[in-house]
């Protein structure tokens, strides 16, 4: 298979388990090549990518950007908030703005979930989806699993637990579906002000003790806490929130296994974990950077479609 | 004008005539002669194949954006979509701006009305509770009342005030006047832009918990049972609702019911692809929900059946599902839709009941019947008409539906009120 099944990125759930592989198998050839001396090709010459940020981000802005600019494509940067979006110009104009300047593909982030999915249908043109409210965040998914599969060989049988805020985690969404996709078991742990209430309908294991969520799993993925964005608080504090979970060295010390540590960034140390367990051997959260580049390089490379050429 | 409706089987519990199939002459707006075969030359035949003929429906909650919003509805188009739909009459919401909140919005309203004879449609302003549909103040229930106003309602924008409720409530009694309440607790649904459930997790929109308008339903009958007077419970969705309700009914309070035709037909999975005209409130439930809603209509727990007809520009659909503004437009397709989803959960005669005759009883209004001598108000359908619904056949100034395309079983094809034919064959 050449060929991913679907034009546009919107979310793991419209992947099949062949695409997954295909882009895993593509991106371990873009690994390599972002190792060697001259880290460039031309695959993506005389393409035009929008990269179009409603949302802050920083890793994810700029991940997309290196992995475009090493596919020699052509690259532009719009940021805004959503609110002022809101209040202007409609999102379809803003993008179909953009587009008539010539543009091949579209990379959005953006804080209402459905908007990737919302624009595919109204604008011409390959979207890719950064990140959409609580949805998807489909690049992140799979460039976790390709992670995990570099460090242990296989997903499949694998035992992934994400730990945190799961309410308002696009990522731990699309991790479940990727990682199910692939064969992994799934468990989701967090407070339970923070998981929703219909969580088990996705097939997860729930877990509200962290220290049987650690005892479990092979790979614990950290998710960020945002208190930026919770709009009422959903728990007293962030001094709270470590005592019933975050993870630290000596905890991980007491576990019966070595277990991997992962976490989407960016890192709030002492809060998810401390910092011995983000610069310790089981903490592979460098290498997930690493690996965005070459996951979104393959994403890129497929969905322009030039390996009909 | 004159007509003569042929072979219709008439579908009215209060009529002589139920069940039997007739003629009608109509002279001057006044039923002549119903009979097995009436020949009268010179004059309008009203003929269809299957055709059935009812009191005039009227759908108690609908949403007219005039004055205020006239790009969306106004008094015309939003009557005419009325009568295409088959509707004789209507309640429309004070979601105005102005709010209809004073005597001079009611006015308004009742002038515009009659001016608009000829689309045959009598038009029921429903008045604000408070002043300006702020929370606070009682709003001149009296006086509006006294100009035509059946009821009072605060909309969508729910009493979280429960002190106002209650004083209204028992202020209304004085004149037998009746409060309808939209049930969701706001610190609960807040933000919420779907039915809470596995859709919503998957999708990640923030889901609106059954429970939100639950409280409210048993808070509101709480309080009707303290004040001992008629409250309306409008657009039940949830199963829970449904019993809170059949309970108090059974305790012989004065709590009436209604539900939305799309929350009794439709159900969240179809939120699937973030199309926002499934976007309404309440939102889109479970379709075990519907199940108990549709037993809920057969025991008697619900009371009517409502359109809840919410015209939105494309300007508030065409957007991110988070901004879009909720609500569809549905008088020219509720008949149609219940007659196609609900199969045997009512029958003839049990339909008209909760969509012509309950919501009259309700705002202490006059029921039409189809007797000799009384007056012609009644809608003309066919319940076997196989039909494609489309944008052809929107007469509201706004086209937010996720209906288009549908293929229905059953059509209005007219309506006779005020002297006037609308024919929607």
């Amino acid at each position: 298979m050449t060929k991913l099944s679907t034009k546009h990125l919107l979310g793991i759930k419209d992947l099949t388990k062949d695409d997954i592989e295909l882009i895993f198998s593509t991106a371990d050839n873009f690994k390599e090549v972002i190792n060697r001396p001259i880290k460039k090709v031309p695959s993506l010459r005389d393409t035009t990518i929008a990269n179009l940020f409603f949302e802050n981000s920083t890793r994810t802005k700029i991940s997309f950007e290196l992995a475009e600019k090493r596919l020699s494509a052509d690259v532009i940067n719009f940021s805004s908030s959503g609110s002022s979006v809101k209040k202007g110009e409609t999102l379809i104009d803003t993008v179909n703005n953009i587009l008539a300047m010539k543009v091949d593909m579209v990379v959005m982030r953006h804080p209402s979930p459905g908007a990737a999915m919302f624009l595919s249908k109204h604008v011409n043109s390959k979207i890719i989806n950064a990140g959409d409210g609580a949805h998807e965040h489909p690049t992140q998914a799979l460039l976790d699993a390709f992670s995990i599969r570099e460090k242990l060989g296989d997903v499949k049988g694998k035992k992934v637990a994400i730990i945190g805020d799961i309410l308002h985690s696009r990522v731990a969404l699309s991790n479940i579906f990727c990682l199910q996709k692939l064969g992994a078991e799934v468990m989701v742990c967090g407070p339970t002000t923070l998981m929703p209430k219909y969580i088990n309908s996705l097939g997860v294991k729930t877990e509200h003790d962290l220290r049987k969520a650690l005892e479990w799993c092979d790979v614990a993925n950290m998710l960020r806490i945002q208190l930026e964005r919770q709009d009422i608080r959903y728990f007293p504090s962030l001094r709270e929130y470590t005592m019933l979970y975050g993870v630290s060295k000596k905890m991980l010390d007491s576990l019966k296994k070595q277990i991997i540590i992962m976490h989407p960034g960016p890192i709030n140390r002492g809060i998810e974990i401390t910092s011995d367990v983000a610069d310790s051997g089981q903490s592979i959260i460098l290498n997930q950077v690493e690996n965005g580049v070459a996951v979104r390089m393959a994403i890129l490379y497929l969905l322009a479609g030039r390996t009909e050429e | 004008m004159s007509l003569l409706i042929k072979s219709a089987r008439v579908i009215d519990p209060n009529s002589p005539h139920n069940g039997k199939t007739v003629d009608i002459l109509i002279e001057d707006g006044v039923i002549q002669s119903i009979a097995k075969n009436i020949d009268k030359k010179g004059i309008p035949n009203f003929e269809a194949g299957n055709l059935h003929v009812s009191p005039g429906w009227f759908d108690m909650q609908v949403n007219f954006r005039d004055p205020g919003f006239e790009y969306k509805e106004d008094l015309n188009t939003g009557t005419q979509a009325a009568a295409f739909g088959g509707f004789t009459a209507v309640a429309c919401l004070p979601s105005t701006n102005p709010p209809i909140h004073t005597k001079s919005e009611v006015e308004y309203i009742l002038n515009k009305a009659k001016s608009l004879k000829k689309n045959g449609v009598d038009v029921y302003p429903i008045g604000a509770l408070s002043q300006n549909l702020e929370g606070k103040d009682m709003a001149e229930l009296y006086d509006m009342h006294l100009s035509g106003a059946v009821g009072f309602t605060d909309c969508k924008k729910t009493e979280s005030n429960a002190g106002l409720l209650m004083r209204g409530s028992l202020y209304a009694k004085n004149f037998n006047g009746v409060i309808l309440t939209f049930c969701d607790e706001k610190s609960i649904s807040q933000g919420g832009k779907m039915n809470e459930g596995p859709t919503s997790t998957m999708l990640g929109l923030k889901g609106i918990p059954a429970l939100a308008e639950e409280l409210m339903v048993a808070r509101n009958i709480n309080i009707a049972e303290y004040t001992e007077s008629r409250v309306h419970i409008a657009s039940l969705s949830t199963a829970k609702s449904v019993d809170l309700v059949r309970k108090a009914k059974a305790r012989k309070l004065n709590i009436t019911a209604s539900v939305n035709a799309y929350n009794l037909t439709l159900d969240d999975s179809l939120l699937k692809g973030f199309e926002t005209n499934y976007k309404v409130n309440p939102p889109l439930r479970t379709k075990a929900d519907i199940e108990a809603l549709k037993k809920g209509l057969a025991d008697g727990t619900i009371d009517c059946i409502t359109s809840d007809h919410s015209p939105e520009d494309i300007e508030n659909k065409m957007v991110e599902f988070d901004h879009a503004a909720s609500g569809i437009i549905g008088l020219e397709t509720m008949y149609a839709l219940l007659n196609t989803s609900l199969g045997k959960t009512l029958s003839a005669e049990e339909l008209v009941q909760k969509i012509s005759i309950n919501p009259r009883v309700l705002f202490n209004l006059e029921v039409p019947t189809i007797k000799e001598e009384a007056k012609a108000n009644l809608t003309l359908f066919d319940p076997q008409l196989e039909w494609t619904f489309e944008e052809k056949n929107i007469h509201s100034k706004s086209k937010n539906t996720p209906l288009l395309g549908t293929k229905f079983k059953g059509k209005a094809l007219g309506i006779y009120n005020k002297k006037a034919l609308v024919s929607a064959k």
